[in-house]
């Protein structure tokens, strides 16, 4: 009986191991996922990007070390004309 | 953004000290238009190629995940809130607590 089962299980820890590597890759975070997120207490990185208020478009890009000495709620969002 | 203007005096100290700033992959005329129709009090920022979003961790695919910052005067990341609900008021109350705790305490208080 014995000499029957062992090829299996051998095969089954096999698969084990593979599948266990498969979501090993799987969990490796996603380029610009949540995983890279600054940690509170860092350095916010710095940035410029263009900006726009209600009243039209900015002629100076905003750059975050020039707001240094104010609050910022840098707030992400994924598309205009949603609610939130 | 809606409750971000619509509570705007109580949690963001009207923009006192303390500057809003929406960053999604929208066009800069998009979000001008958008923020004009809505009266939108903050400031807005086009990040298409999510170069910040992907800086700040918050790229999920093509759009970006609605994670906020609060970064204190001394551009340190003070608080933050990932996958921040904003359909919870109590989600709001708390980033309005972390947006006073960067402020410097109100002048004069009660003596």
């Amino acid at each position: 009986m014995s000499s029957i089962l062992r090829p299996r299980t051998a095969g089954l820890a096999a698969a084990l191991v593979a599948a266990t590597a498969a979501v090993a890759v799987a969990q490796q975070p996603a380029p610009g996922s949540a995983a890279f997120a600054p940690e509170v207490g860092a350095m916010a990185p710095d940035f410029t990007l263009p900006g726009a208020t209600r009243y039209g478009l900015l002629q100076k890009p905003v750059k975050l070390s020039e707001l240094r000495g104010q609050t910022v709620v840098l707030a992400f969002f994924p598309k205009a004309r949603t609610k939130g | 953004m809606e409750t971000y203007r619509d509570q705007y005096v109580t949690l963001f100290n009207n923009g006192m000290k303390v500057v809003v700033l929406g960053v999604s992959t929208d066009a800069d005329t998009t979000l001008n238009n958008w923020a004009r129709e809505s009266s939108f009090p903050n400031l807005f920022a086009s990040d298409p190629d999510q170069t910040v979003a992907k800086l700040y961790g918050s790229a999920d695919g093509k759009l970006d995940t609605r994670n906020v910052f609060v970064i204190g005067p001394d551009g340190r990341i003070a608080a933050r809130m990932m996958k921040f609900n904003v359909l919870s008021a109590d989600a709001f109350a708390e980033l309005g607590k972390d947006v006073t705790a960067t402020l410097p305490p109100p002048k004069g208080g009660s003596h």
